[in-house]
């Protein structure tokens, strides 16, 4: 799989911090194919954000990048000159976060705002050219009255339509990957099911690869083909969304997935039990055996490795060795 | 039915906020928060409002415990009229209902150690006769929602977001009350710590016998917490009947596209086109004419903009749509 094309490689985020060292991302890989969505799942402190932020170089101080390989379209680009790698982004590689009014400047019309996207990145082209071309992505990311729009500050829009917005200024450029950063989470469920959609339509069309970070398993389940699950740092368990919704393996994964109501049965929500650890004291061995059922002896001594569960199912506990992986159910 | 004991009701409620022009002058054109609400709610039951932002539910929720005076209406709680009580009066009422927020971080006194936080109550209505009355039962409390004891003497930002809430929900019990107002408690946590509080208010109501209105906008915890739903939009209530019937067959178009919305666990079963609401939520300023949705209803016909359809029955449940049950 040399060719795939985003290659995150045990990729290393520390913080270095008054109170210690916090590592956010331990050496973390992740493989995203042209064309493909892959979800990023995680609750709040797993570093998933951080691993988004490193691979964009948007992390701030004290945090650094201090270990691994981030390889886009065959170039390295931790070993990248700062410039060069500004070049890429937002114009190869581009990114929407969560909360979109944050993200957009108030005193700036959002047209000129996404206009300004494109101007950066090509330089040849004309500002009517460019208005135009901006016009035209309103109009493809659902934006009724594209051409009065263009002219409106970002307050005078609705959650919806500023995400659709960001969504607008991210794909302008015709992006290889787009970084999706909880991006419906500020969002009423009605308009979720819309951006969704659009991202889904826009990704088709274009053969745009999405890598799309979040804590709903929802969101998940309906919009990528494959998963990483992430927890304090590490990823637990990866493969396809339809195998692992289907035969969940890690621990971890899977109190996740039943703590969630489904909206069908009322039976009692499982609970996993205690809470996510500090990342200044983390737990010796496996990270979640403090708070898993199924612990040994082991899993307090020694961290587990990657193990492959089925073709193309990876998981990062002991119960999935070699040959023992029917002991769970 | 009619034996139940009707612990609140609300009748007509209404809220309407005016608006200030450029220069802060209030001017004739007001926000239709909330429009003429009636709700019952039974003792003993949890009642959840559902619906998106804007439609109201969390100012409804506010008006029931007097923290926002209604515009108009009435509110009725054990059969009295609290609705023009005075703050004094108010005072006793509020032994009786108590709220839950939804931000731990922002509910809480960051300055209070945890044990003034849950003795407040107790000392506010001088509930208890001694000091050590007061820190056994604080204790108890603290035991109630499954945080030791021991931690009474650390501050709110010592605890997660999780714990907080436990806080929150202890200083919300202290006074034995019959109402709970809980307005999106488990919205800003994570998954796995979701769980856990709704579990422990699930177990809260067994062991006391609390009346929870329940206000949220995720339909899976709704669905797990609730006995009965009331789905709002922009003010007004559309559906309202038990739970596993409107989720099982909803009447109204808007509930029937909110649960359709709501992204599926199996990713088997994917969300197509049609089932998606198109348009956005309408100004609460100047509302649409007749029915409140039909701007983005498909199956609207001319009488939903000229008539406002009235709350009625259809079976056990009460429906405000022209079409429902036909």
């Amino acid at each position: 799989m040399g060719d795939a094309l985003l290659q995150i490689q045990d990729l290393r985020t520390t913080f270095y911090t008054r109170d210690g060292l916090v590592r956010a991302v331990d050496g973390v890989s992740i493989e995203i194919e042209a064309g493909e969505s892959v979800g990023i799942v995680g609750e709040s402190g797993c570093g998933k954000s951080m691993t988004a932020m490193s691979l964009m170089g948007l992390l701030k101080k004290p945090g650094k990048v201090d270990g691994g390989s981030i390889v886009f379209d065959g170039q390295e680009l931790l070993a990248m000159a700062a410039k060069d790698r500004r070049r890429l982004m937002g114009n190869r590689i581009s990114m929407i976060f969560q909360e979109p009014m944050t993200s957009l400047n108030p005193v700036i019309t959002v047209g000129r705002q996404v206009r300004e996207a494109l101007l950066v990145h090509n330089k040849g082209m004309s500002r009517s050219q460019a208005k135009e071309r901006v016009i035209q992505m309103f109009q493809l990311v659902g934006i009724p009255d594209a051409p009065k729009r263009y002219g409106e500050y970002p307050h005078q829009l609705s959650g919806g339509l500023r995400q659709r917005v960001m969504i607008a200024m991210a794909m302008v450029c015709d992006p290889g990957l787009l970084i999706a950063d909880e991006p419906t989470t500020a969002l009423d469920v009605t308009i979720e099911a819309q951006i969704l959609h659009l991202m889904k339509d826009l990704q088709e069309d274009k053969g745009t690869a999405v890598m799309m970070i979040t804590h709903n398993l929802g969101v998940v389940a309906q919009f990528c083909t494959r998963l990483y699950v992430m927890y304090a740092g590490k990823v637990m368990e990866s493969g396809t969304v339809r195998e692992i919704f289907k035969h969940v393996c890690h621990p971890y994964t899977d109190g996740l997935m039943r703590s969630v109501p489904d909206m069908k049965s009322k039976e009692r929500l499982y609970n996993i039990r205690g809470m996510v650890p500090s990342m200044l004291h983390l737990p010796k061995g496996c990270r979640f055996c403090p708070r898993c059922q199924y612990s040994m002896a082991r899993c307090f001594e020694e961290e587990p490795q990657i193990y492959e569960a089925s073709p193309g199912h990876f998981v990062r506990c002991f119960l999935f060795e070699q040959g023992k992986g029917e002991k769970r159910p | 039915m009619s034996e139940r004991e009707i612990l609140l009701e609300t009748r007509n409620l209404t809220k309407e906020y005016p608006l200030k022009n450029s220069f802060g002058i209030r001017g004739k054109q007001v926000v239709h928060a909330v429009s003429g609400v009636d709700l019952q709610i039974f003792a003993g039951e949890t009642l959840s409002l559902v619906g998106e932002s804007g439609c109201g539910k969390s100012t409804l929720g506010r008006m029931v415990t007097r923290l926002i005076e209604p515009t108009k209406g009435q509110i009725l709680f054990e059969g009295q009229d609290i609705t023009e009580y005075s703050d004094r009066e108010m005072g006793q009422v509020y032994q009786k209902i108590q709220m839950i927020f939804q931000d731990p971080y922002a509910s809480l006194d960051p300055r209070m150690k945890v044990r003034r936080i849950i003795e407040e109550p107790l000392v506010t209505h001088r509930v208890c006769k001694s000091r050590e009355e007061r820190e056994k039962r604080v204790g108890e409390l603290m035991g109630m929602v499954g945080i030791r004891p021991e931690l009474a003497s650390r501050y709110p930002h010592q605890f997660s977001g999780g714990q907080r809430q436990r806080i929150g929900i202890a200083r919300a019990l202290a006074l034995n009350p019959r109402l709970m107002v809980c307005d999106e408690p488990v919205s800003a946590l994570d998954v796995s710590i979701q769980s856990q509080i709704l579990n422990l208010l699930k177990d809260l109501q067994e062991q006391f016998k609390l009346t929870y209105l329940f206000i949220s906008h995720d339909l899976g915890v709704v669905h797990y917490i609730s006995d009965r739903i009331c789905v709002m939009f922009l003010g007004k209530v559309c559906e309202i009947g038990k739970t596993e019937e409107i989720y099982g067959d909803p009447l109204h178009p808007y509930t029937r596209f909110l649960l359709r919305a709501v992204p599926s666990m199996d990713p088997e079963k994917r969300q197509g086109q049609k089932e998606i609401l198109t348009g956005e939520i309408p100004s609460a300023v100047n509302p649409p004419s007749g029915c409140r949705f039909r701007t983005r209803c498909p199956y609207a016909k001319e009488v939903c903009g000229q008539r406002e359809p009235e709350l009625r029955d259809v079976g056990e449940r009460k429906v405000a749509c022209h079409m429902a049950g036909e």
